[in-house]
């Protein structure tokens, strides 16, 4: 009768307590790399919710223009689109960034002008009414407002000016927290100084393709969909933030290696006369390092249970205190940590597997 | 002359001691990563506002910031600061966001239009001259990025623009500077008659030059040093809330390395542990013993991760082009402080079962 006896597996699980601790560990590291992940997909999804949102064919804009706040359309352009045939709406848009002081915390906003007959506006009113033309009402996300006590018909200062609330809407955040603010038009053109230009026009036609075309020939702009205009402002983000959120992630990686090697370790040395047992008795180097990886790949694989569990009452508690910091898991991230998880149980095993396999069996038995 | 209990059961070990300590470091890592890039990101989006010569800078009224803000101030207003008492002198600057690009890429850039012979240009150049027409002064980090030097092209503003001089210091996580005469951004822009931001100087306290300024024309003036505060309260209070979640994550990953490390030490020596309890050892002598140990883990843990930081500081700076981590003292010092914190929080389970050890147990063969 043959039977193998299952040496990783009751090794790792000898010690309960320091198995515990360890899974804690690798799951807390396990679980700061899912949050890494998912925020930064939040934040990819965020930055593009104001085009995400657009209803609109194209968006004219600058032709170097790649953030929605970049770029300025002449008036002579804005004609020049209204008269194409084949164009049945041309509305202008002012969208800026702005610093809101709010008790005492400084909070970026994008102000958005819009003809409030027009497109450009607020996608979802939550409570009172858009702005009306040339007044200084406004449409201010509701997780802002509510963050710092504003309701509708309360009031905001941007700019130096004094605005109403007239309406809250939801779901109108860009990453970080930066809140989109609606006004009319006519507003913005005079908070900002801008007679007659717009940042972008957005503009609905019939025969898309032809009147693009001819949008780009008759001024000289990027003509480009929303979700083109969505794609850029990801792409451009992805840039300036994706370089720390990776950093970040490999630290995290490396913790967790760094965890899962050390409880590996410490098992196998709390029990080296064993190891010294198995080699003496003609256990290979390959047997050994099946016996090592088996422990650091279930120490990995509970991590990762641990870590997912983490994870989802973390991301639950942050999105409850901080509603702008959302979190979004994919199965391409979730594939990419179990990957992650994987990569980590196997590089966990190089050191401890270093100590077995150079033990001699004769050492253990000294006193 | 007693025996250093503590320091030689954690280090009896030494790739114990490594992978315990290594986790440890890495989780504090993550905590001095965090807190260094947005240290250097404030230092560089105040590097414009630290380096000018200007005393005062005044805005649009309710604008106390530039990254991300928008301001405009009527050209007559300029000629009413100039006529101020204490006022030396005045120069008006163009402020706005676009982008460098080039065939290499395009980075996010915040376009100044100065007063050639005026102080509102760059405080110096590394290499080459101030703009002239048709050409634009970027930072060198930008530049590298870019694949450009002095003398070749780059976009910016719709047109193109030759390369005269490259600055230093004006590249941050997000954005860089570019520099062109004020004339040139006027008419690359289409706007004309505004300013947006005064720089001015002064033989009067700088303070009492901005209130001055603020009562005669209701525009936004602060101090250098105050205006350069409110862009470091800007950066901070952006990052601040993801800051503290990740410190969190990062803070519990170092606890359970900690606690994992001292656990396993002392199940590895708990014979030791015996023997020091059966010759008469109290408690409090036993307590000493795993807060050495705690101590030397943190100690050492720290010096790695400031090393680590130290390191990973000078290879990104090198590797990348807009991310900086910036050391503080304080930063560090933080460290020292919530370290210890953990150190003794990770001590508590092992302390626990030093307590608890019979003499007698620990000299069975089987634990």
């Amino acid at each position: 009768m043959s039977r193998s006896v299952p040496i990783a597996r009751r090794n790792i699980l000898a010690d309960r307590r320091r198995l515990a601790i360890s899974t804690v560990g690798v799951g807390l590291a396990v679980a700061l790399i899912f949050l890494l992940e998912g925020l930064w997909a939040g934040l990819l999804d965020q930055i593009s919710a104001y085009p995400d949102h657009l209803d609109a064919t194209y968006v004219a804009r600058a032709a170097s223009a790649r953030s929605l706040v970049e770029g300025s359309v002449p008036p002579t352009a804005l004609d020049a689109i209204r008269s194409i045939p084949g164009v049945t709406r041309a509305d202008p848009v002012i969208a800026h960034y702005v610093i809101l002081d709010l008790h005492g915390t400084k909070k970026p906003a994008v102000l958005i002008g819009y003809d409030p007959g027009g497109a450009g506006g607020p996608w979802s009113i939550a409570e009172g009414q858009p702005p009306s033309s040339g007044s200084s009402g406004i449409v201010m996300d509701e997780t802002l407002a509510h963050d710092h006590g504003i309701d509708v018909g309360g009031s905001l200062e941007m700019q130096g000016r004094p605005f109403s609330v007239t309406g809250l809407s939801a779901g109108t955040q860009s990453f970080m927290g930066v809140a989109y603010v609606f006004t009319s038009l006519e507003t913005a053109r005079a908070v900002f100084g801008q007679e007659g230009t717009a940042t972008f026009v957005l503009v609905d036609a019939e025969d898309a393709g032809r009147v693009g075309d001819e949008i780009a020939r008759a001024t000289g702009l990027a003509v480009e969909t929303p979700d083109q205009v969505a794609r850029d402002e990801r792409e451009l983000y992805a840039t300036i933030l994706g370089k720390p959120i990776v950093l970040m992630v490999v630290v995290a990686f490396v913790a967790g290696t760094l965890i899962v090697a050390l409880t590996v370790y410490s098992a196998i040395v709390d029990r080296i006369r064993e190891y010294g047992i198995a080699k003496a008795i003609g256990a290979r180097w390959t047997r050994l390092l099946r016996i090592v990886a088996g422990q650091t790949l279930v120490l990995a694989a509970l991590g990762l249970i641990a870590g997912a569990v983490f994870y989802e009452g973390g991301s639950r508690l942050i999105v409850a205190l901080r509603p702008q910091f959302e979190s979004v898991l994919t199965p391409r991230i979730v594939g990419e940590v179990v990957i992650a998880a994987i990569v980590m149980g196997l590089l966990a095993a190089i050191v401890p597997t270093r100590r077995v396999t150079r033990l001699d069996p004769a050492d253990v038995y000294k006193g | 002359m007693g025996v250093p209990v503590g320091r030689k059961n954690l280090f009896s070990e030494p790739r114990r001691a490594v992978l315990g300590v290594g986790g440890v470091a890495v989780a504090l890592l993550l905590v001095l990563m965090l807190g260094g890039i947005v240290d250097g990101a404030i230092r560089e989006v105040t590097a414009y506002i630290d380096t000018s010569p200007a005393d005062v800078f005044v805005a649009q009224a309710g604008v106390r910031n530039m990254h991300m803000a928008s301001s405009t101030i009527p050209i007559d207003d300029l000629q009413t600061i100039r006529g101020l008492p204490g006022v030396s002198w005045a120069d008006p600057i163009r402020y706005a966001p676009d982008a460098v690009s080039t065939a290499s890429g395009r980075r996010i850039a915040y376009v100044i239009g100065f007063v050639p012979g005026g102080r509102g240009g760059p405080a110096a150049l590394v290499e080459g001259h101030v703009p002239g027409s048709g050409e634009v002064v970027i930072d060198r980090r930008a530049a590298e990025s870019l694949g450009v030097g002095v003398g070749e092209e780059v976009v910016l503003l719709g047109a193109r623009w030759t390369v005269s001089g490259l600055t230093s210091g004006l590249t941050n996580l997000a954005n860089t500077v570019a520099f062109i005469t004020y004339r040139e951004f006027e008419a690359a822009t289409g706007t004309h008659g505004t300013a947006s931001y005064v720089l001015l100087g002064g033989d009067a306290p700088a303070a009492n030059l901005a209130a001055t300024i603020e009562r005669a024309t209701g525009l936004s003036a602060l101090p250098k040093s105050a205006f350069a505060d409110q862009e470091r309260g800007l950066v901070e209070d952006m990052s601040a809330q993801l800051i503290q979640i990740m410190n969190v994550a990062a803070m519990l990953i170092a606890l359970a390395v900690i606690a994992l490390t001292l656990y396993s030490t002392t199940l590895s020596h708990l014979r030791e542990v015996g023997v020091i309890k059966a010759l008469g050892a109290t408690r409090s002598r036993l307590t000493g013993v795993v807060l050495s140990q705690a101590a030397w883990t943190v100690v050492t843990a720290v010096g790695v991760a400031v090393a680590l930081a130290v390191g990973l500081s000078v290879l990104v700076s090198r590797v990348t082009t807009n991310v900086s981590i910036l050391l503080e003292p304080a930063a560090v010092a933080r460290l020292v402080v919530a370290a210890t914190v953990l150190g003794l929080l990770g001590a508590i389970t092992p302390m626990i079962k030093v307590w608890r050890v019979d003499p007698a147990t620990v000299f069975r063969r089987n634990r």
